[in-house]
């Protein structure tokens, strides 16, 4: 969910001494069982239907429990609480979606995507793009701007890894940075998007496990939500003023990027394809939003709770907003919650990173040659070689200055919403959407975001309080995607083969 | 020319016609909004209320659009949808019309003034009661059922059968 915002440079911490071999054997103990899951996975991944997305047969908890591993990153546990601190509720707009994006994406993409699968044997999202315009050309263009956002999306996860492996274990950020991405590679490698999917069950069950631990700890510590909230309105009211700091633009355009831009994040839509048996998806939404409700219950109290402290001179003022988390954890809450905690956020960055390696080695070796109207002959090998040079390139990127990979992670989530939400979710629900509707709604979304980002990243350009290239990025790729299939809506049924069809009527 | 007169009379249905117009008017309410923040003399008071009532209508109008199953449209799953886009407005349209009185002295509603209340109950947490909940109730008529499966299974046979299988976008499998 909130994948896209900055991650990088969120925990720049050095333990105490008293607290390091505790969090140091937790943080080992994680490794050895993502480790194990690693080689278990990688006895079972033998084709590249098993690499890309688990053989079709993931049950529907696991499936669960993978898609809320990475639908959040290391911002739920460092950056948003940070966010909350910084500027009150208007902060929450960026979950608040949870609420229906769960069960939206399921009435709009999950039963399409998968009977798709069914029906075509598709593993990627640019193949359903492809087959539902039937188009190598609009296949071909999802699949250069899903990669695009990619290369953004793993830069910063790598770095976020990084920090967090140089706190627990001393090692330097350099160091962190390649171990980070050298663990993740070699069960990314070895066992596909199987050992993924399996390290993403341990990864959110962990995440969970910790959210709901610490809420209930800075619950306690507070004397509850209506002491912590009255310490606040004492002090600084408008923190829990319904927008917060921020404007209600700025506030509302929050839950519109995270609400209907969850249609198009890959990291999520992809497992679609994964589940067993399709009938499952009927308690899929509800589990999942249970789920993420339990890992972002961290996000709302830290944010909160580490206010109402600071306020009342129970912590001392934070040196930044970022500080919040590992300020309570490190000074406040018992050690092994804050060694719990510290592996949840290696967790959050290692499950979202692993998603994208796969995710992308899928556009290199599958949906790119097929774009040229060609196939790889086994991509079973190519893609565990893509696998390499991707999180290799991630690696490298990582240790470039924090504001360029900053500014290569802030546009992901933008990126893939304003490129496949209109074409990929409105596109498989209306007959009459066209293919020249989803090309040039694709390309205005890689255009307008690309253009947009790099324009602000260079001070070219400021945006107005409370619009971002994001937002303006996706509603001209719906309004071009509506204009452009209106202008050619003569060719919409002839484009249109009849399973597809089928598949969209059911 | 056959094709295009079939999908004309026979392939749109109502719901989900209106569902794309009203997206449609959604979204382009939601640009309308943003464009307006471009003002030089700052952002107008209506233009986050664009925004508050572009939001829950679009989000309800692609729901509807992936829900709607051919002539019988969303079914059931009509009060569901209103509920949940009419309290995301209430919520959205609350927090902007109430007055700012949050203070020391504030009355607490689950623990937060009432604003944040709205926003974090209401907003937040009630569609989780509701929309998951008519999903699972309505999966078999409305969404997807063992005869679907079969459906869709059974055309990829007759598919596979007449000529190979093509994949994505026609290139077939090697």
């Amino acid at each position: 969910m909130m994948a896209a915002l900055p991650v990088s440079l969120l925990l720049q911490v050095s333990l105490p001494n008293a607290a390091r071999p505790a969090v140091v054997a937790v943080g080992v103990l994680y490794f050895a069982v993502v480790v194990a899951i690693s080689i278990w996975a990688a006895r079972r991944t033998r084709t590249a239907n098993d690499f890309f997305v688990a053989g079709k047969g993931i049950g529907l908890i696991a499936l669960t429990v993978a898609s809320v591993s990475v639908s959040v990153s290391g911002f739920a546990f460092i950056g948003g609480p940070g966010f909350i601190y910084a500027v009150g509720l208007g902060a929450m707009y960026i979950v608040l979606p949870a609420a229906v994006t769960n069960v939206m994406g399921a009435w709009v993409l999950a039963k399409r995507m998968r009977l798709l699968g069914e029906a075509r044997s598709l593993i990627t999202i640019p193949d359903a793009i492809g087959a539902r315009y039937r188009s190598r050309g609009a296949q071909g263009l999802s699949a250069v701007a899903i990669l695009v956002g990619i290369i953004g999306y793993m830069a910063t996860n790598a770095l976020a890894m990084g920090v967090v492996i140089n706190s627990i274990f001393g090692v330097g950020l350099g160091w962190g940075i390649w171990i980070g991405m050298g663990v993740t590679l070699a069960y990314s490698a070895s066992g596909g998007i199987l050992a993924g999917i399996y390290n993403d069950v341990f990864q959110g069950t962990l995440m969970a496990v910790a959210s709901v631990l610490v809420f209930l700890f800075v619950l306690s510590f507070g004397g509850g939500l209506g002491e912590i909230s009255r310490t606040i309105l004492a002090h600084d009211a408008v923190l829990l003023g319904p927008w917060g700091k921020l404007t209600p633009l700025a506030a509302l355009s929050f839950f519109f990027v995270f609400s209907m831009g969850s249609l198009g994040q890959p990291q999520a839509v992809h497992k679609y394809y994964m589940l067993r048996d399709p009938l499952q998806l009927k308690w899929y939404p509800l589990l999942k939003t249970v789920g993420l409700v339990l890992v972002l219950l961290l996000y709302f109290s830290v944010g909160l709770g580490v206010k109402a402290f600071v306020l009342s001179g129970r912590l001392a003022p934070l040196t930044s907003p970022d500080q919040a988390t590992p300020t309570l954890l490190l000074n406040v809450t018992p050690i092994v919650l804050a060694a719990l905690v510290f592996s949840g956020v290696a967790a959050a960055t290692m499950s979202a990173a692993n998603s994208f390696i796969n995710i992308g080695a899928a556009i290199v070796t599958h949906d790119l040659p097929i774009a040229l109207g060609r196939r790889v002959k086994n991509e079973l090998r190519w893609g565990r070689a893509v696998t390499i040079l991707i999180a290799i390139a991630a690696a490298i990127t990582a240790q470039q200055s924090g504001a360029m990979v900053a500014f290569l992670g802030i546009f992901g989530w933008g990126l893939f919403a304003s490129t496949l939400v209109p074409a990929l979710a409105v596109g498989l629900n209306w007959q009459g959407a066209t293919r020249s509707g989803a090309i040039a709604s694709i390309s205005t979304g890689l255009f307008v975001t690309l253009a947009l980002e790099t324009a602000a990243y260079l001070k070219a350009f400021k945006f107005p309080a409370g619009v971002t290239a994001s937002a303006v990025a996706m509603v001209a790729s719906f309004l071009v995607f509506f204009v452009v299939s209106w202008l050619t809506r003569r060719s919409a049924a002839a484009e249109l083969d009849d399973d597809v069809r089928l598949v969209m009527e059911l | 020319m056959n094709d295009q007169r079939e999908y004309v009379h026979t392939g749109a249905d109502s719901t989900r016609r209106s569902a794309i117009a009203t997206l449609f008017v959604a979204v382009l309410a939601i640009a309308i909004g943003y464009a307006a923040a471009f003002n030089s003399t700052g952002t107008p008071a209506w233009a986050p209320w664009l925004l508050a009532l572009g939001i829950p209508i679009s989000l309800g109008a692609i729901m509807i659009l992936g829900a709607a199953r051919g002539a019988r449209g969303v079914g059931p799953l009509k009060g569901p949808f209103a509920f949940v886009v009419g309290i995301l407005a209430l919520g959205f349209g609350a927090a902007l019309a109430l007055p700012g009185s949050e203070g020391p002295l504030s009355n607490l509603w689950l623990g937060l003034p009432a604003r944040a209340a709205i926003v974090i109950y209401v907003v937040g947490l009630l569609p989780i009661v509701v929309l998951p909940i008519a999903y699972a109730l309505t999966f078999e008529a409305q969404t997807l059922n063992a005869k679907d499966v079969e459906r869709v299974r059974q055309l990829a046979r007759e598919r596979e059968a007449a000529g190979g299988q093509a994949n994505s976008a026609g290139v077939p499998p090697q």
